[in-house]
């Protein structure tokens, strides 16, 4: 009872901290790789994506997917998170380098689909 | 019979447990009023072995608390080994310390038990914030009970339980409603409905047992109940419950039979029957809901006699207690008395730090102006608006102020006018009503002059000297200053002599002597010290790190601002460590040191209250131009938030932001948009003294193509840059110790500097300048410029800020913590701290195996 009652109350003042600022802003993650990224679908590989993910929930930073180009030098990955340090801490953390980070939105081909009629 | 509170008693015992083996905690046990707090907190002390020390104290019920009444009650038990806590004048801060002190030099473990702090004076939420943060590692508990639906938002705990319980050490405890179950039990062989005592008491523990006493039909309200069990007293004994009703929280046993008339067996049927109990050394109610209900009862008369009965017993007392002598005095309606007692208690209320309670006493005093006479009003006033600025209604101390400052004109009484002004133009300037504030200096100091040196003109020279000082205007400061120089020569005042010594170090960094004005400002740290005053020294610290920041001389200016914090936290000065943190920040941004920038400034935001204030500003500033030289997203957005913040300041305040500004749009290729809010601050620049306003306002003009030459009077490094000898420009950066404006100066020279100055942006990770470079370098054609920076200097293996990464270096250097701390300018308590975080982001343990470990990792070379 007491840990519960100790964490409802922290988490109750970050959803406070939260709603004040809106919902959390979605960063793209562009990070360049000159030798090519390689990830093994081995226990290791698993390890180093487990990893990855255990780094981000430090920063509080959610990891929501990549894209990766065909030479894998080059990775463009969307994330949520409380700020763009927090994004460059927990790159530091897991060892990835960052090489630019923009705030985006979504913008939806279908929705402009009957717009013009 | 305590129901259903076996789980918080066994809880309760486990931290009495921990505590014995040195890990102390905070418990605040929260409930409505009856919910059965105390009988919980009284259960939980008679379980108790010998061995465990109990002191206990509580908060009053009276219309305005005493201050720090909790601590008054430890220091009154012969058994907590606290006697002479409390003595006059002694300052808060000791008081805390020496509770402190007892609280970890203990063999025994002690259970300090503080009741019913939503009544706390501010004095007892500063004592409990003090302990709260620090109680971690002694042998104690503290427990403390409130009611948590009397606390709402506006409350003055509400900041207090904010910052407490998010610690580790802090555990919150609700006392929940009693269960059908339990009401069933309670009620046995009472002709009650269980369930429809439930539905009227909602299961509040007090009013379950108050219906159950009185022993009649439901009652609709506890009141009801509460009256029912009274009214079935005889005359007498019921005689001794009215009078104990109007003495808040207890009454002397002594003082009973005097205030009521009524013999010991009738106090002795009044206990009998239930209605009252005693605890020792007085008589109480059961729950301080009984008393209150009991005391608006009384016919207005009654209540007057009694209350009149009080004030006679105790104005006999040896050592008065002035707050309840305000208490019965305003409760007797008695103007005569209240004049007398409530000026008297907002005073000791003042010297215990409990400032709202201040207030209260003061403007009590102040509804019987007629009685107080025009001077004691006007007196009380100024007090009354010193303390109003402190709390920050700086609105209601101008009318307070200017009510006195009329007063003292008509009546021609010169140095109280001139006090008064002095309080009404710092009131004026937290409303930033500048012109008004020169306005009332300059009325004081054409009356105070004529008279001969006196401490009231030595202060209001200084007051104007430092206002010329924050808006820069150093010659005028300088003038104000050498005058008050020569008043204090003539006066014999330890405080002026130190305010002109002070201030005069801050003029001579305004007016571009930096080595005068730091060693002077040094001398009035070493002086606030021998003075022993820690206002002062807060003050110099204060001014030596953000003047030795602001002429970038950081040898001077980080040491002090970390001092300053480390005395901040010590005595729990919330605003001077946001205020030095800020500082550093700011600093670390123009040393390059970005994440330790981003770090302070994150710190400031997560624990300053005032998100308008001068520390959060400079944080943030630095905060924004961090993500602008980054290239990353959210600079200019706070930069404008920032600027709008800064408006109504002084230029010193809002040149940072307006300066990322320009910056952000000089590297979008729109330097125009920038010129918005940089034209007119470079015209606010040229009107200052400020060779660094001058110098930073006037490059990025410069830069942004408003102006071709530097403006007379700019810091050294910026106008060699203007004037093209960016050679210069470069050298002075890098003895400044500034690697962005390093490699900003060195990108203006030819091939083999740009491309020094490119190596210098990939290194500090500042991808918008690395990105405009490349490009410039290429159009040149100039062969091998790097594709882009290397993963190494974009987030090193380690995860090591650039901070930790030197102190590393030098740890493989085989320097020990001493010279570290000389060779970085730092207290060796920072180095320390870095190292911590060094072993854990290694995962190491001692020096060599950090060593090895970085030398591993590539994090450094031997």
């Amino acid at each position: 009872m007491w840990v519960a009652d100790h964490l409802s109350y922290v988490l109750g003042s970050r959803r406070y901290r939260q709603e004040r600022r809106d919902e959390m802003p979605r960063y793209m993650v562009e990070r360049e790789f000159p030798k090519g990224l390689e990830i093994p679908t081995t226990p290791q590989g698993q390890k180093a994506m487990l990893g990855v993910v255990q780094n981000n929930l430090t920063e509080q930073v959610t990891w929501v997917q990549s894209f990766v180009t065909d030479d894998h030098t080059k990775t463009f990955c969307v994330y949520d998170g409380p700020s763009p340090e927090a994004i460059r801490r927990a790159a530091g953390l897991s060892d990835l380098p960052v090489n630019r980070i923009s705030e985006i939105s979504i913008l939806d081909p279908y929705f402009y689909v009957g717009a013009g009629t | 019979m305590l129901l259903e509170r076996e789980g918080l008693l066994e809880s309760l015992g486990e931290r009495l447990r921990d505590a014995n083996e040195g890990k102390g905690s905070l418990v605040l046990v929260a409930g409505e009023a009856g919910a059965g707090k105390t009988s919980l907190v009284r259960a939980f002390v008679e379980s108790l072995d010998e061995e465990i020390l109990v002191i206990q104290g509580a908060c009053d019920p009276l219309s305005t608390p005493r201050p720090l009444s909790p601590l008054r009650d430890f220091a009154a038990d012969p058994n907590a080994g606290l006697s002479g806590l409390t003595e006059e004048d002694k300052p808060a801060i000791e008081i805390f310390g020496d509770v402190l002190d007892r609280l970890r030099n203990t063999i025994r473990p002690i259970l300090l038990v503080v009741e019913d702090i939503h009544w706390a004076d501010e004095g007892t939420l500063d004592f409990l914030r003090f302990i709260g943060r620090r109680i971690h590692d002694s042998k104690a508990v503290m427990l403390c009970t409130y009611r948590d639906d009397e606390v709402g938002p506006d409350h003055p705990m509400r900041p207090v339980l904010g910052q407490l319980i998010p610690l580790e050490s802090t555990h919150r405890v609700v006392v929940p409603p009693l269960s059908l179950a339990a009401v069933t039990k309670l009620v046995s062989d009472h002709a009650f409905d269980p369930r429809e005592l439930l539905r009227l008491t909602d299961g509040n523990a007090f009013f379950v047992t108050e219906i159950l006493a009185s022993g009649e039909g439901l009652p609709h309200t506890v009141q009801e109940a509460v009256l029912s069990r009274v009214a079935r007293l005889d005359e007498n004994p019921r005689r001794v419950v009215e009078g104990v009703s109007v003495a808040p929280r207890s009454l002397e046993i002594e003082h009973a039979a005097v205030v009521v008339g009524g013999s010991l067996e009738d106090i002795d049927a009044a206990l009998s029957a239930g209605v009252l109990i005693s605890d020792g050394h007085g008589l109480r109610f059961r729950h301080e809901l009984a008393r209150s209900a009991v005391e608006e009862s009384l016919p207005p008369a009654r209540r007057l006699s009694l209350n009149m009965r009080m004030l006679a017993i105790l104005e006999e007392e040896h050592n008065p207690d002035l707050a309840r002598l305000a208490h019965h005095a305003v409760q007797a309606g008695r103007s005569d008395l209240i004049v007398d007692y409530a000026p008297q208690a907002g005073d000791e209320a003042v010297r215990r730090g409990s400032r709202r309670e201040a207030v209260a006493f003061y403007r009590a005093a102040l509804d019987h102006a007629d009685e107080l006479g025009p001077d004691r009003t006007a007196e009380l006033r100024v007090k009354l608006g010193v303390e109003l600025r402190i709390l920050d209604e700086p609105g209601a101390a101008e009318t307070e102020l200017r009510r006195a400052v009329d007063h003292y004109r008509q009546s021609g009484q010169v140095e109280s006018l001139a006090v008064a002004l002095g309080q009404l133009q710092g009131a004026l300037w937290n409303l930033r009503r500048f012109d008004e504030g020169w306005l009332a200096m300059n009325e004081a100091i054409n009356e105070l002059r004529p008279r001969g040196p006196s401490e009231a003109l030595g202060t209001t020279l200084y007051r104007m000297a430092h206002n010329h000082m924050l808006a820069r205007h150093g010659q005028l400061a300088f003038t104000h200053i050498e005058e008050a120089r020569r008043v204090a020569d003539e006066i014999d005042s330890d405080e002026v002599d130190w305010l002109v010594l002070m201030m005069t170090g801050c003029i001579h960094i305004v007016l571009g002597d930096a080595d005068q004005g730091i060693r002077l400002l040094q001398e009035s740290v070493e002086r606030a010290k021998t003075l022993d005053n820690p206002y002062f020294l807060a003050i110099g610290l204060g001014m030596l790190g953000s003047g030795g920041g602001e002429a970038r001389r950081y040898e001077a200016g980080i040491p002090a601002l970390e001092r300053g914090v480390e005395q901040g936290l010590a005595t729990d000065a919330d605003y001077s460590v946001a205020y030095n943190r800020s500082w550093l920040a700011r600093i670390a941004f123009e040393q390059g040191r970005w994440d330790d920038a981003v770090t302070f400034a994150d710190l400031v935001d997560r624990t300053t209250l005032q998100r308008e204030g001068i520390a959060y500003i400079t944080a943030m500033s630095a905060l924004g131009r961090v993500r602008v030289r980054r290239g990353d997203p959210g600079g200019l957005p706070l930069l404008e938030e920032m600027t709008e913040l800064a408006r109504d300041h002084e230029l010193q305040h809002g040149w940072n932001a307006i300066c990322g500004r320009a910056e952000y749009h000089w590297l979008a290729g729109d330097p125009e948009t920038g010129l918005d809010e940089l034209a007119p601050a470079y015209q606010r620049a040229l009107d200052t003294d400020s060779e660094w306003a001058r110098g930073e306002i006037g490059f990025w003009m410069w830069r942004s193509g408003a102006i071709e030459t530097p403006p007379d009077g700019a810091a050294e490094p910026f106008a060699l840059q203007m004037a093209g000898d960016w050679k210069g420009a470069a050298d002075r950066w890098s003895e400044i110790g500034c690697p962005y404006e390093t490699a900003l100066a060195l990108a203006d020279g030819p091939e083999n500097a740009k491309l020094e100055a490119l190596a210098i942006f990939d290194s500090l990770g500042a991808r918008p300048m690395g990105d405009r470079l490349r490009k410039v370098l290429r159009d040149l054609g100039v062969d091998g410029v790097p594709r882009g920076p290397t993963k190494k200097t974009l987030a090193n293996p380690s995860g090591l800020t650039n901070r930790q990464l030197e102190v590393l270096r030098l740890i493989v250097d085989g320097l020990d913590n001493t010279e570290i701390a000389r060779e970085l300018y730092v207290s060796k308590k920072t180095v320390e701290h870095h190292i911590s975080a060094i072993y854990s982001k290694l995962g190491v343990d001692s020096r060599t195996k950090a060593v090895n470990a970085a030398l591993e990792v590539g994090a450094v070379e031997r």
